[in-house]
C-alpha cells in the first residue's frame, strides 16, 4: 500500500471527516439502523413469541406466514431502498440526467415497466390473489381466445362448440392437468422468481465487488489469498456444488438461494477487480491517496463508485442467471417441489405439448421476457451510467 | 523467473485446487447420511431382522467403520487413481460409464465451443464497430433473444416444432448412427443450435462493451493516423485489448453453460451424455456415479481456469508474471 509508509495519514479516519460536514449522512444511517432494528423484533418476535405453526401475523388477522426467505427478502428490500433509490431520490440533478439517458432506450423502458409489473406481483400478488388450488374436473382449461378437442377436458367453464372447450376470462391463461389457474401459478412463480434473483444476487454483488476491489486495491499477499479462493470457487461448479448438496442433505428454496448467492460471488469479484485495477492507477486514486484518505474511504467512496458501472452490468448478468438456475433446476424436479416456480410449471407442460401447449408455453415466455428485460436494462444502465465509453465511441 | 516458471506454478496451484476440492467432498459425503446404509436398514426392518445390526454389517463391508484419516487416505488416493468405484444402478464400473458418456458429450460440445469462441468475439467486434447501425442493432437483437430465452425451454419449442410438427429431425437421439456421418449432424444441428444461441450472447455483448471502449482510444487514432488499415487496426489494435477482460468471462460463462447446460440440453434432447448420467444417477441414488460425474465437471472446470489464466498472461503482455 502506497500510504504504509506514512502512518501519520493513514492514521486519519477520513469518514469522520468528511461525514462532519453533511448530516444526511448520518440520517440515512439512523435510519437504516431504525428499519433494521424494526426488521430483528419482528423476526425475534416470529421465533420467539408467535408459537410454531401459527401465522406470524395471525394476531392482526393476517394469516401469512412469513418464511426465512420472506425475511432475508425483506432485508434485500431494505437494502436496495437504502443504497440505491435513496441515493437516487437525493442525487436529484443525477437522477435527472441518468434518466434522461436511460429514456433514449426505449426497449429498455420498455423492460423497465415490466420488470415493475413482475415485481409488484411478486410482492404483493400473493398477499392479494389466493393461492392456485387443484381442481381436477376443471383440467386443461384453455387459455381465453383458445380452444381444446372436448376429449381432453372434463368439465368446460367456458362455451362448447363444435367439439371444442373455449377460454373464458376465469381462466385467462388457462389451467395445467390438475386444474389449477396458470395465471396464479405465474403470480406465485413470480414471488420465488424475484426472491432467488433478488437476494442471490444482493449477496454474489456486496460479496463479490467488496474482494474484487479490496484485491485489487490491497494487492500482495491478501489479493493473493483472496484470488487463489477465487480460484477454488471458481473450478467448483455452484450447480454441481447445489446437486451434491441436495443428493446428500436434500435442500430447498432457502438453501437453493444461499448456495447462490455464497458460492457464485467468482465472476464478479474478478471482473471488477480488473476493472479497479486499473481504476487504481488514474489520477483521481492518487490524489486521494496523497490528500491523506484512508484504505477504507479510498474504497468505498473513489474505487466503488468508479467501478460501479461493471458492478452493475454484472449484476444485470446475474439475475437472469440465478432466475435460469432455479428454472432448470425445477424442470429437472432437483428444485423445491413444495413452491410452484416458473421452471416447474414448464416441466409439467412438457406431456402434453401437443395438444395444450400453454401449460409450457405461458411461464416459459414470462421466464423469457423477465431474462430479457434485465438484458435491456443492463445495456441501457451501462450507457446511462458510463458516458464516458459511449463519448468515446460516438466522437 | 519467467514465462515457464509461472506456467510451472499455475499447473501445480491447479493440483492443490482439484486436491481442496475433492477433499471438500469428502467432507459433504462423510458428514451426510449414507443412503446405502439407510437402505440396509430399511430393508433389514422390513425383512424382520434388526436394523442396527444390518446398518454395522454394511458400514463394515464399505469401511466405514475405519478410523477418519483412514477413509480419507483411502478416498483421496481411490479417486487419483482413477478407481471410482462400482455403478449399481449401470452395473458397470464408473470410470467406464464416465467415459462411454464423454463421447456423446464432446459430439456436440466441440462444434459448440469453436462456434461460440471464434464467432462470438467477431460479431461483437463488428457490432462495435458500426455502433448504432441497423446491423449493430440486428446482432444486439439476436444477442439477446439468445442470452434470454432458456435454453431447455427452446430446446423444447424447436423439438416441437421440427420433431413433431414438421419431422424434420429425429425426436429421440440415435446413438446407432458413426460420429462423422449426415445423420448424427442432422440430429445434433439443433442442439448445438440452442447452445450457440444461448451462449454467443453473452460474449458478443461484453466484446461489443468492451471494444467500444478502445474504439476511439488514442492508441486506435494514432494508428489510423499513421494510415494503418482498418482490418489491422481491429485486428491489433482493438481486438487485442478486448481479448483480456473476455477472456476471464468467457471461460467462465461457457464453464457454467457446459455444466449447466449440458445437464438441461441432454435431458431434452435424450442424448445419453455426461449430463444426463448425472441426472440419472442423483435420480437413482447411485452414489459412485453422482461422485465421479461431478468430479469429472470440476476437473473440466479446473482446467478451463487455468487455460484462462495462461491465456491471460500471454494476450496481455502487461501484466508481469515475475511476482505471482
Amino acid at each position: 500500500m502506497a500510504t504504509e509508509d506514512s502512518p501519520r495519514f493513514d492514521t486519519v479516519d477520513w469518514d469522520e471527516i468528511t461525514s462532519g460536514g453533511g448530516r444526511e449522512v448520518t440520517k440515512s444511517l439512523v435510519a437504516l439502523g431504525a428499519s433494521l432494528a424494526g426488521l430483528a423484533a419482528l423476526l425475534l418476535y416470529d421465533y420467539v413469541v408467535v408459537p410454531d405453526r401459527t401465522a406470524t401475523f395471525a394476531a392482526v388477522g393476517w394469516g401469512y406466514d412469513v418464511t426465512k426467505l420472506d425475511w432475508l427478502l425483506a432485508l434485500s428490500l431494505l437494502f436496495v431502498a437504502f443504497y440505491g433509490a435513496l441515493p437516487l431520490y437525493r442525487n436529484e440533478r443525477m437522477t435527472r440526467y441518468y434518466w434522461k439517458e436511460f429514456k433514449k432506450n426505449r426497449p429498455a423502458v420498455a423492460s423497465l415497466v415490466f420488470l415493475a409489473v413482475v415485481f409488484v406481483g411478486g410482492v404483493f400478488g400473493p398477499l392479494v390473489i389466493s393461492s392456485p388450488e387443484s381442481e381436477l374436473l376443471r383440467q386443461f382449461q384453455p387459455p381465453v381466445f383458445m380452444e381444446i378437442p372436448q376429449n381432453y377436458v372434463i368439465e368446460c367453464v367456458g362455451e362448447r362448440a363444435a367439439g371444442v372447450c373455449r377460454g373464458t376470462w376465469q381462466h385467462p391463461l388457462g389451467t395445467t392437468p390438475d386444474g389449477r389457474d396458470i395465471f396464479k401459478m405465474i403470480v406465485y412463480g413470480m414471488q420465488i422468481s424475484m426472491k432467488v434473483g433478488l437476494i442471490a444476487t444482493l449477496m454474489a454483488v456486496v460479496i463479490g465487488a467488496s474482494v474484487g476491489t479490496v484485491s485489487a486495491y490491497a494487492g500482495g499477499m491478501v489479493d493473493e489469498v483472496l484470488m487463489r479462493y477465487v480460484d477454488i470457487q471458481q473450478s467448483f461448479p455452484t450447480l454441481v456444488l447445489y446437486l451434491l448438496i441436495i443428493y446428500t442433505w436434500g435442500g430447498g428454496l432457502f438453501t437453493m438461494v444461499l448456495l447462490f448467492g455464497l458460492f457464485s460471488w467468482e465472476g464478479t469479484a474478478r471482473y471488477v477487480r480488473s476493472n479497479a485495477l486499473s481504476k487504481s492507477e488514474e489520477e483521481y486514486m492518487k490524489a486521494s491517496r496523497l490528500s491523506g484518505a484512508g484504505t477504507y474511504h479510498t474504497i468505498r467512496r473513489h474505487l466503488i463508485p468508479n467501478t460501479a458501472s461493471s458492478i452493475i452490468t454484472d449484476a444485470t448478468l446475474l439475475i437472469p442467471a440465478f432466475l435460469l438456475a432455479e428454472a432448470q433446476l425445477s424442470f429437472l424436479g432437483l428444485g423445491d417441489t413444495s413452491v410452484a416456480s416458473w421452471g416447474q410449471l414448464i416441466s409439467v407442460g412438457r406431456d402434453h405439448l401437443s395438444y395444450a401447449p400453454w401449460i409450457t408455453l405461458a411461464p416459459g415466455l414470462v421466464l423469457f421476457l423477465t431474462i430479457l428485460a434485465f438484458n435491456f436494462l443492463g445495456d441501457a444502465l451501462l450507457d446511462a451510467l458510463n458516458p464516458e465509453a459511449r463519448a468515446e465511441a460516438e466522437s | 523467473m519467467g514465462l515457464g516458471w509461472y506456467i510451472a506454478r499455475r499447473v501445480a496451484w491447479s493440483f492443490v485446487v482439484t486436491f481442496i476440492i475433492v477433499s471438500v467432498t469428502w467432507g459433504l459425503l462423510t458428514a451426510a447420511p449414507n443412503p446405502e446404509v439407510q437402505q440396509a436398514a430399511q430393508q433389514a426392518a422390513m425383512a424382520g431382522d434388526n436394523p442396527a445390526e444390518a446398518q454395522d454389517r454394511v458400514r463394515q463391508l464399505r469401511g466405514l467403520d475405519r478410523p477418519l484419516y483412514e477413509q480419507y487416505i483411502g478416498y483421496m488416493t481411490n479417486i487419483y487413481t482413477l478407481n471410482w468405484g462400482w455403478s449399481d444402478s449401470r452395473a458397470q464400473p464408473v470410470t467406464e460409464a464416465v467415459t462411454e458418456a464423454l463421447y456423446y458429450t464432446v459430439q456436440y460440445s466441440v462444434p459448440w465451443t469453436l462456434l461460440v469462441v471464434t464467432l462470438g468475439p467477431l460479431v461483437g467486434l463488428y457490432s462495435s464497430a458500426n455502433q448504432y447501425s441497423w446491423k449493430d442493432h440486428l446482432a444486439t437483437g439476436f444477442a439477446f433473444f439468445g442470452y434470454a430465452i432458456p435454453n431447455f425451454f427452446f430446446g423444447i419449442i424447436l423439438l416441437l416444432i421440427f420433431g413433431v410438427e414438421l419431422g424434420w429431425i429425429p425426436i429421440t437421439y440415435n446413438t446407432d448412427v458413426p460420429v462423422f456421418s449426415v445423420e448424427n449432424a442432422i440430429q445434433l444441428a439443433v442442439p448445438v443450435f440452442v447452445l450457440v444461441t444461448g451462449s454467443i450472447g453473452g460474449i458478443m455483448r461484453v466484446s461489443r462493451n468492451e471494444s467500444s471502449e478502445y474504439m476511439n482510444a488514442d492508441f486506435v487514432k494514432t494508428a489510423r493516423a499513421k494510415g494503418v488499415s482498418t482490418f489491422r487496426i481491429y485486428a491489433r489494435h482493438v481486438l487485442r485489448p478486448t481479448m483480456v477482460p473476455l477472456s476471464t468471462t468467457m471461460v467462465a460463462q461457457l464453464l457454467a453453460l457446459f455444466t449447466g447446460s449440458s445437464i438441461l440440453v441432454e435431458v431434452v434432447f435424450s442424448i445419453p451424455g455426461l449430463g444426463r448420467l448425472l441426472f440419472r444417477a442423483i435420480v437413482a441414488q447411485d452414489t459412485s456415479v453422482v461422485l465421479g460425474t461431478s468430479l469429472f465437471f470440476v476437473f473440466v472446470a479446473t482446467i478451463g481456469n487455468l487455460l484462462q489464466d495462461l491465456v491471460y498472461t500471454v494476450l496481455d503482455p502487461r501484466i508481469s508474471f515475475d511476482e505471482r
